[in-house]
């Protein structure tokens, strides 16, 4: 059994089907970068995943615990009770496209909140890590400023800070640079990346080609709630198959 | 200048069922109001469809009608309650006010962007956590006008009392006013609120300035 698997996914928004029997299974410390056009149903998916949408139909088992299965013969998805899917999440860090840092908080205190009152870490126990959290992004001298001093590359790094001061073994990306001007892109990109090379389990969710071929072991398109393709970088970047891939990445390309 | 001298400790005396009617009741409705508001945005349908049926008639009829309610009407249909002037006017107010705090709270917590509640659940935090360390402390910031706009509002709105036959500032006033045949205890009046309406108006400004340190 793979570390994360989630089965024949599907969820609905009312009337519209966002994803119509999506599979994915991936092991210990792998990177995987999900890519295609909006709409496509990849924000969607990694949402399910940490409950932030509740799926129609499929299951999803995280290191051999349910969270979520389908009964066979029923039509609806049961969720586990509060406390496992609760004790599931805890094990993912989520970084937002809109950062959703706490405007009234510090910079530090967006860190030890969680610690703290999820936890119930005393402020001395968790202060060293924030401390090496923040250097390692860079920003430990910005640790009095609140976030609406910062720029936007500085606010995802200390989003990234924030959802690793929990310590997850999980780190999913949703669209991570989308909100940032260009020349801020790189600063957390490569934030990502060291997070990559340090055998951390991610998804990323990304319009950024470039990255995605560099940092992941495995991609997949989606499109039209389908999982049109997938496979390693190369193979999606150089060689893809699908007909939805090829016009996909060559719109991408066209500047 | 003579005349001054008698008559303001005597409307001074007023000020004390002023300001305890006025005290009492933002201890109470505000707590009471962030309560409301909560269960008016509820997923528990029949809660927030009875908070929103209260709100309607707390806001929908007159202030002085409840307080007259409170005093002569329960009596009738609960038999036996028979509340004394100064509870009867607190739980009007209290309540009434309450409604109209859970209406600027409710607004303040439905103008928190959705991102901050997920933010928090990502982070393993509970509804409750969630509002009480995360949404909660940047509606106050949002909500500080409007609460002071009531606030305000409240200090005038004790004057309803007089309806109780309770000896507020403005009863005592038009006690002395009919008494003397002379109009300058409205003039002491209007000074003393005045003069809490500025003291009012310089606490909201200092919170709004302490939460001032962080933008949204």
């Amino acid at each position: 059994m793979s570390f994360i698997e989630m089965n024949h996914i599907r969820k609905q928004f009312g009337n519209l089907e966002v994803l119509k029997d999506v599979t994915l299974h991936m092991e210990r410390g792998e990177v995987i970068s999900i890519i295609g056009p909006s709409g496509s149903g990849k924000s969607t998916f990694l949402r399910c995943l940490c409950q932030l949408e509740t799926i129609n139909r499929g299951e999803i088992i995280v290191d051999g615990q349910y969270m979520v299965k389908t009964p066979e013969g029923s039509q609806r998805a049961v969720y586990e009770p509060a406390s496992q899917v609760r004790a599931i999440c805890r094990r993912m860090g989520m970084v937002f496209q809109h950062f959703n840092l706490f405007p009234h908080m510090t910079v530090l205190d967006n860190i030890l909140e969680a610690p703290r009152i999820v936890k119930g870490m005393k402020t001395n126990e968790i202060l060293p890590v924030a401390e090496s959290l923040l250097k390692r992004v860079g920003l430990w001298s910005k640790k009095d400023a609140y976030p609406s001093q910062l720029s936007g590359g500085q606010k995802q790094r200390v989003a990234i800070a924030r959802a690793l001061a929990m310590q997850p073994d999980i780190m999913l990306f949703d669209e991570p640079t989308s909100a940032l001007d260009p020349e801020l892109t790189g600063e957390v990109l490569r934030t990502i990346k060291q997070l990559a090379d340090e055998d951390m389990t991610m998804i990323i969710v990304t319009h950024e080609m470039a990255f995605a071929k560099e940092v992941s072991d495995r991609v997949l398109f989606m499109a039209e709630g389908i999982v049109q393709e997938e496979g390693s970088p190369e193979q999606i970047f150089e060689h893809p198959q699908n007909e939805r891939t090829q016009s996909f990445l060559k719109s991408m390309l066209r500047f | 200048m003579e005349y001054l001298l008698h008559i303001v400790p005597a409307v001074a005396v007023g000020l004390q069922v002023t300001l305890k009617i006025f005290i009492i009741t933002i201890v109470l409705s505000l707590p009471l109001g962030v309560v409301m508001a909560i269960a008016r945005i509820s997923k528990i349908k029949p809660l927030s469809k009875f908070m929103g049926a209260y709100i309607y008639i707390m806001r929908g009829t007159p202030l002085m009608l409840q307080i007259l309610f409170i005093y002569y009407g329960l009596p009738f249909i609960i038999d036996g309650l028979k509340l004394a002037d100064f509870p009867a006017a607190i739980i009007a107010f209290v309540f009434n006010y309450a409604a109209y705090f859970a209406e600027i709270f409710r607004g303040g917590i439905q103008s928190i962007d959705k991102g901050q509640y997920e933010g928090a659940k990502v982070l393993g935090m509970t509804y409750v956590q969630t509002m009480r360390r995360i949404i909660l402390p940047q509606v106050v910031k949002r909500v500080l006008p409007p609460v002071a706009n009531e606030t305000i509002n409240l200090l005038k709105d004790t004057s309803l009392v007089y309806i109780l036959a309770m000896n507020d500032i403005l009863r005592i006033t038009r006690s002395i006013v009919q008494r003397d045949f002379d109009t300058t205890a409205f003039i002491v009046a209007a000074v003393f609120y005045l003069f809490f309406t500025f003291i009012l108006t310089k606490v909201f400004s200092y919170l709004e300035k302490r939460f001032a340190v962080y933008d949204e």
